[in-house]
């Protein structure tokens, strides 16, 4: 069911379609350019790519066949990161050497995915995005129960990395462990990016939390610092296949840098407690909403 | 792990000051093209050429670069250019850990180039 039209036919000039005199009516780019906002915020915060969020709506609100929705959320996972890595690299909580060793796995995985994709029905794509979101969304809740928001900070692995916590007034020095575990999972997260086109954050950020014992905040700013280049590794065939509508897609990521933006100023004032709840709650109701659907 | 090893990590922040710089630049490129695209779009809408179908990255450049500015063009610059930032990046991160003389991070980021380039080439080789 679609709840507003994206396009207003103007004139069309010739039966090719070519030439077509349209435009967007101007609810549905302001609606666009909001629902890019709050995906890029929430995205920036939790260090996802905002697909999760924006797919949904692009299916929900416009109607939009899947493939052109995944498409339109890899742009916008790219302008996430970008945005949101330039401020996060300055901070310096993002782990750049550890982000692009883990690159080598989601990249390889997107690709694979992307390709994947394009065999795949619209139909099949929406029932694999909303399992996906549930199964994502109980396995948070249970470890954000159980872990109740500590720091399970190591200081014997490699790759040492360190900064500054702006909410906890201190200097956070950590290392790195199981890195060949981490890769693994990033595999699965760069496919699961391509083939859905969310920004793999779900599975790498629990991942480098968790199993290596990164600061959470760190682990969302790097995820967030790689899932551009994951994004980017599958954006091209979506290209090449004629998924990316440049109305859409432009309108969203600008939305979406705006969101981002937003996003890693307000994340600055916020506990890592309050932010691996908010990453359940938040993936609850989006797999709650496309069950519904 | 002694504090050498973190003051030395913390020391090597130039390829990082330089990343955020590429990602910064090239996201207000890509953003500036799809504002114009767009804003042209809403107000003067009978300017819109519609392709019949996603242009090639050829196409593109040749109608940039024969001055063809409208709205979807523009749009399809903007949105192309932000698909090659996180690649201006990884590129920058080459020069920034070779400026360091960290050889095992070079050969790390360039293994993550290539994969991207090979997915371009694919993409182009598909669409032909």
């Amino acid at each position: 069911m679609k709840l507003l039209p994206l396009f207003r036919i103007i004139k069309k000039t010739d039966k090719h379609n070519f030439h077509t005199e349209f435009h967007v009516p101007i609810t549905s780019f302001v609606l666009l350019l909001f629902g890019g906002f709050v995906a890029g915020s929430f995205g920036a915060l939790l260090g996802l790519g905002g697909g999760a969020l924006l797919i949904p709506f692009l299916v929900i609100v416009f109607d939009i066949p899947m493939h052109q929705a995944i498409a339109t959320s890899i742009i916008a996972v790219i302008a996430t990161s970008s945005a949101g890595a330039a401020m996060n690299l300055e901070r310096r909580t993002v782990h750049i050497r550890l982000g692009m060793l883990l690159e080598i796995a989601t990249v390889t995985g997107a690709i694979l995915g992307g390709i994947t994709a394009n065999y795949l029905s619209s139909d099949i794509l929406v029932k694999l995005f909303s399992g996906l979101l549930f199964l994502i969304a109980i396995v948070m809740i249970f470890r954000a129960r159980r872990h109740n928001g500590q720091e399970p900070v190591y200081t014997d692995g490699s790759l040492p990395g360190t900064f500054y916590d702006d909410a906890d007034k201190k200097i956070v020095r950590y290392t790195v462990k199981k890195i060949p575990a981490a890769m693994l999972i990033s595999i699965v997260a760069g496919n699961v990016s391509g083939l859905l086109g969310v920004g793999g954050g779900i599975f790498k950020v629990p991942a480098m939390h968790i199993l290596s014992g990164i600061p959470m905040k760190a682990a969302a700013a790097t995820s967030n610092f790689m899932i551009g280049v994951t994004a980017s590794a599958s954006a091209f065939i979506y290209f090449a296949h004629g998924h990316l509508n440049p109305f859409i897609a432009s309108t969203a990521a600008l939305g979406v840098l705006a969101g981002s933006m937003t996003g890693v100023h307000i994340s600055r004032r916020i506990q890592s407690k309050a932010l691996a709840w908010i990453f359940a709650i938040v993936l609850l109701g989006i797999s709650i909403q496309l069950f519904l659907r | 792990m002694p504090d050498s090893a973190y003051i030395s990590n913390d020391a090597k922040h130039k390829t990082e000051h330089w990343t955020s710089r590429v990602l910064l630049i090239s996201v207000w490129i890509s953003a500036s093209f799809m504002i114009a695209g767009s804003l042209i779009g809403e107000i003067f809408p009978s300017t819109i050429v519609v392709f019949y179908e996603n242009p090639t990255l050829g196409n593109l450049a040749m109608r940039i670069l024969s001055g063809s500015f409208d709205p979807v063009t523009l749009m399809f610059a903007g949105l192309v250019f932000l698909m090659l930032t996180p690649i201006f990046r990884v590129i920058t991160a080459v020069t920034g850990f070779s400026a360091e003389r960290d050889w095992r991070f070079v050969i790390v980021a360039i293994v993550v180039l290539v994969l991207l380039v090979g997915e371009i080439v694919y993409s182009v080789l598909i669409r032909n």
